[in-house]
């Protein structure tokens, strides 16, 4: 029967087909061992594809890891994560400082004073410094130059929406009459420079200034309206950090056009321009200009004190010839699109990339893998390493295969395989803690959160050990406060509190909670009952969920818990300020500008310090912290803000978790020495854990080395 | 006949415009925002936020953003939030990467179900019977996911070879015959593995619509003629039973573009299911609501073969 023979024949001779191409395949074995390529290229795999490979466009860690690669900032992290030169070999940080001359003021001993008399006093007391305060002294040491800058006048137009929501906007123009102002060149920043010098000018010289008197606006504005203008066109104070880049010479782009100052400014405006909406921005926001001093020179003048600024050069540069107006234009009429729409985020430079990195791109196929080779004319030498490879497999369990099998060479651990992995001859691995932390945060604004004695009544109640060991398989190390644990801004001083349930007790005791006949916490009548959210789809944070329910209801606390759908939970929870107590995690830089998340003013709806914590010496700390640009301060500070959150207890801090990675015990790195024979070594981690450091000079060897210190 | 194929055309054009609307309002009600302005991140100020809702015109009124979704989808201009990519050119491209595992999948499991299928009810209770019964309810019931490590586990570590992803890592270089053997070698397992669940399923439904075809007079009639078994189960009663697979077998069609989520994240495929999901998860809401839209007319255009089909496979149907 031919219907019959057709339904059986068809899909066996089908599978024949398919089944014989197993012959032609090659093993594993062919692929690794038989191939000598293999050795020199480097195989990594993510569960993602990268989405713009462009560091001004995208966030997102994968297209991080090929832009790392394929761009280079100006300076990034040491060893010790101090701030070291790539593009720029060196760089300095000075300030000037402007402040408008007083002239309803008096002077100490001399009364009212023209701009001259000011300057005059400043420069007299940097010749003599007797008899005044040391902090002031050791200010005018520093300072290198003052001038007396003449009055201007100028205009500047503003629109202003009317009240309610369909008014149309009105245009004011303001007439500014400035006065003389004075500026003052520094060789450091010194946050402190106005508070110093008030010894000599008095100590509400820079107080009583107000500039309302030299704005004249049309139409008249309301008084309250005048003063924001004259606070935002007439600051009494003024502190404008300059950092100067002096970059390398002669270091070329993949396509062999030598980088210099230009390409520098085109990153920073094509960061700024609306147009590109990159997320960035908030980074460069402070910036007032950057200015081109010579082809390899670079002046970054700041409108404020923002020291976290720095650590933003280390943001890959973008090659200006291949993006600037003229070339988006040609590459839009090329493509057949609108040249006037067409911007940066349309281009096709986010799919292959030109940087300046160690690595050329090569190659990119979605959701498969992206190809980079070593670029030869890297400044720094090229890398050891012919070929990059970033494998996108959205499978963990794949992704294991494949490393066991050789066409991946390193594996990310996950928290219960470490102990398996860790022994295994044919690995080699590395472990560090991450730069991030999980918490158990308290509304502050609710009933009993707001005291201090319930919040660390309820941290001693959680056995915190017992979560790292068991929910976290010991992949975790307690943490204290909220700064990245192996940087020195944490204080490791600060011990963490304590598992005591009956220290628990009794400090709420004090709080004025008593156990009620049924052994539930009760105070005024009212129960101790609360709410314990997070988000679903996270395990870890689910049995962290379960341990602190049951770790509270053991002393007697009611708490529910609830799990919300990730958007539901940050939209409606989180955002909306609705909730008790919420489990959830932070991912730090390395910075520790502190701001966003523990500000007094940014607890509003919708602002990251959603738990509501305010205390104004923290608050004084952490604007000390970010307008600091000396190191050693910023680590007292820090300490100090620490010690103070600790202290306060408005989260629980719990853990942060180590990562573990397993790469091929052939991997070493190679050196050569003084008398040029080549030296392989050990792949050792930085201080600070991190294992890549020297990726550069990684290559990979036909047999696993044996070491000295092996033995 | 005519008349048919205008008003089944009427009619599924306003279908597909209500579909439209509801999709659109289901992404847009739906919690989470686009996460390329990620609230938790403190880079994200809140200026910034809005501004990639302006960007993204996503503080307009749901009915403009409906308008200009629409008016962009159908002039080719819709790009993906991700990645800046024409919507159009990245569905296209997934398309060809899952097509060949549809093709193989749907061959596979629309010709050996029946045979299967027709032999269990033939010899009904039989241990052939049992053992398929077994069998498929047993691959219906194992989780896809599992059974796709087993199979991925089972074949790495016997053959040392490699089964995911769409060919050989590594091996572009390798002369063209090796390159076509390759990736034909990465379409078995996947392939198979979709096939079983679908074989395993389909064979149930033959099976017992040929019982109750089996049963009937003009089968026994058949039988009494003398005809070889064979001519009867396959001839007489296999057309008789085979009205409710044309139904089936028109829905298959938006499968081509649904894809296989779960298959295609585990073997790493390239395709269509993966996309989407991704494109879920991080609320690409121009990529969710191309595919959604694609696949209602895929849906609408099945629909609209199986009526056709119909006519074929029984005459006694007029339209």
């Amino acid at each position: 029967m031919r219907i019959k023979r057709v339904l059986i024949l068809a899909p066996v001779v089908l599978i024949i087909v398919l089944l014989q191409s197993y012959f032609w395949v090659p093993t594993y074995d062919q692929q690794t061992r038989g191939n000598p390529h293999r050795l020199n290229t480097y195989i990594t795999a993510s569960i993602g594809d990268a989405s713009l490979l462009n560091p001004v466009l995208s966030s997102d860690s994968a297209s991080s890891a090929i832009e790392n690669m394929v761009f280079e900032g100006l300076i990034d992290r040491d060893e010790e994560l101090r701030f070291r030169g790539r593009l720029a070999s060196s760089w300095e940080i000075y300030e000037t400082a402007f402040f408008y001359v007083n002239d309803s003021a008096d002077l100490p001993g001399i009364g009212k004073a023209n701009p001259e008399t000011v300057a005059n006093l400043i420069n007299t007391a940097r010749k003599d410094k007797t008899g005044l305060p040391p902090a002031l002294a050791e200010t005018l040491d520093h300072l290198t130059d003052v001038r007396v800058l003449p009055p201007v006048a100028f205009q500047v137009t503003r629109t202003e929406k009317g009240p309610g929501p369909n008014a149309s906007a009105a245009s004011i123009s303001i007439r500014v009459n400035a006065p003389a102002r004075i500026s003052l060149t520094l060789d450091r920043v010194d946050q402190r420079l106005f508070q110093n010098l008030r010894h000599l000018l008095g100590r509400d010289y820079f107080d009583t200034f107000s500039g309302e008197r030299f704005l004249d606006s049309s139409p008249r504005v309301p008084k309250e309206k005048l003063s924001v203008y004259a606070g935002e066109l007439l600051p009494a104070v003024e502190h404008n950090p300059v950092l100067v880049f002096h970059l390398r010479p002669g270091v070329k782009f993949h396509d062999g056009h030598t980088l210099d100052a230009h390409d520098v400014r085109f990153t920073y405006e094509a960061i700024m321009d609306d147009k590109n909406l990159s997320p960035r921005t908030s980074d460069y926001e402070p910036v007032k200009a950057v200015e081109v001093i010579d082809p390899l020179t670079v002046k970054v003048v700041y409108k404020r004190l923002y020291s976290p600024a720095v650590g933003t050069w280390g943001m890959g540069i973008l090659p200006e010839h291949l993006l600037n107006r003229e070339a988006l234009r040609r590459e839009a009429v090329a493509l057949g699109k609108n040249p006037d729409a067409f911007t940066l985020r349309d281009s096709n430079f986010n799919r292959r990339p030109v940087g300046c990195g160690p690595f050329r791109f090569r190659e990119w196929k979605s959701d498969q893998y992206i190809a980079l080779e070593r670029f030869e004319g890297y400044w720094e030498g090229a890398p050891q390493y012919r070929e990059y490879i970033y494998r996108v497999i959205p499978d963990l369990l794949t992704q294991e295969m494949e490393f066991y099998a050789g066409t991946v060479d390193s594996y990310a651990v996950e928290p219960h395989q470490v102990d398996r992995l860790k022994e295994d001859p044919r690995f080699q691995s590395f472990s560090g803690t991450s730069f991030g932390y999980t918490y158990i945060g308290y509304n502050l604004r609710r009933e009993p959160f707001n005291d201090v004695r319930v919040r660390r009544a309820l941290s001693m109640a959680i056995d915190t050990e017992k979560i790292i060991r068991f929910v976290m398989h010991d992949q975790a190390e307690r943490i204290t406060g909220p700064f990245v644990k192996q940087t020195e801004y944490y204080d490791r001083k600060i011990a963490p509190i304590p598992y005591d349930p009956e220290g628990a007790l009794a400090l709420l005791k004090a709080a004025g909670w008593k156990k009620n006949s049924e052994g539930w916490l009760e105070k005024d009548g009212r129960r101790f009952q609360f709410t314990l959210i997070t988000n679903s789809g996270n395990e870890q944070r689910k049995a962290v969920l379960a341990v602190a329910q049951d770790g509270w209801k053991k002393i007697g606390i009611d708490v529910r818990t609830d799990l919300l759908e990730w958007s539901v939970f940050i939209q409606e929870r989180v955002n909306k300020l609705d909730f008790d107590a919420l489990v959830l995690g932070w991912r730090m830089g390395i910075d520790p500008d502190l701001y966003q998340i523990w500000h007094s003013s940014q607890t509003a709806p919708f602002r990251l310090n959603f738990v509501g914590f305010k205390n104004p010496e923290a608050d004084d700390l952490i604007i000390n912290i970010r307008q600091e640009y000396d190191y050693q301060k910023q680590v007292e500070y820090s300490h100090r803000l620490h010690q103070i959150i600790a202290a306060e207890q408005p989260y629980t801090f719990l853990f942060v978790s180590k990562w573990s990675a397993v790469l091929d015990r052939r991997i070493v790195i190679k050196e050569t020495d003084a008398s040029g024979h080549e030296v392989f070594k050990k792949i050792k981690p930085t201080p600070t854990g991190d294992y890549t450091f020297y990726f550069n000079r990684w290559i990979k060897l036909p047999e696993a080395p044996r070491f000295a210190e092996d033995g | 006949m005519m008349s048919f194929i205008g008003r089944s055309f009427a009619q599924k054009t306003i279908t597909l415009v209500f579909v439209s609307i509801i999709s659109f309002l289901i992404i847009h009600l739906a919690p989470g925002k686009p996460s390329q302005a990620d609230p938790l991140n403190p880079k994200f100020t809140p200026e910034m936020v809005e501004r990639f809702r302006q960007a993204f015109h996503l503080d307009k009124p749901l009915h403009v953003q409906y308008f200009y979704f629409y008016r962009d989808l159908f002039t080719g201009r819709t790009v993906s939030w991700k990645d800046n990519r024409s919507v159009l050119a990245k569905i296209l491209e997934r398309f060809l990467n899952s097509l060949p595992l549809f093709i193989v999948g749907t061959i596979l499991t629309w010709t050996l179900s029946f045979p299967a299928g027709i032999r269990s009810a033939i010899f009904r209770g039989s241990l052939y019977d049992r053992t398929t019964t077994f069998i498929s309810y047993l691959l219906i019931s194992i989780p896809g996911f599992f059974f796709a490590y087993i199979l991925i586990i089972f074949v790495v570590t016997r053959f040392h070879v490699p089964v995911i992803g769409m060919e050989t890592f590594g091996v572009a270089n390798a002369p063209w015959p090796n390159v076509i053997m390759d990736r034909i070698w990465h379409l078995l397992i996947p392939a198979v593995l979709g096939a079983t669940v679908g074989i395993a399923e389909l064979s149930r439904y033959v099976r017992s619509q040929m019982l109750e075809v089996e049963g009937q007079d003009y089968v026994r009639t058949a039988r009494a003629k003398g005809l070889p078994p064979d001519q009867v189960h396959y001839k007489h009663a296999l057309r008789n039973a085979l009205l409710p697979f044309v139904t089936m077998f028109g829905l298959i069609l938006p499968g081509l573009i649904g894809g296989s989520v779960i298959i295609e994240s585990i073997f790493s495929w390239p395709g269509m299911g993966r996309m989407a999901y991704e494109a879920i998860l991080a609320r690409d809401y121009p990529v969710i609501l191309t595919v959604n839209f694609v696949s209602a007319v895929l849906v609408l255009i099945g629909t609209f073969i199986s009526d056709l089909m119909y006519m074929l496979v029984d005459p006694r149907i007029r339209l």
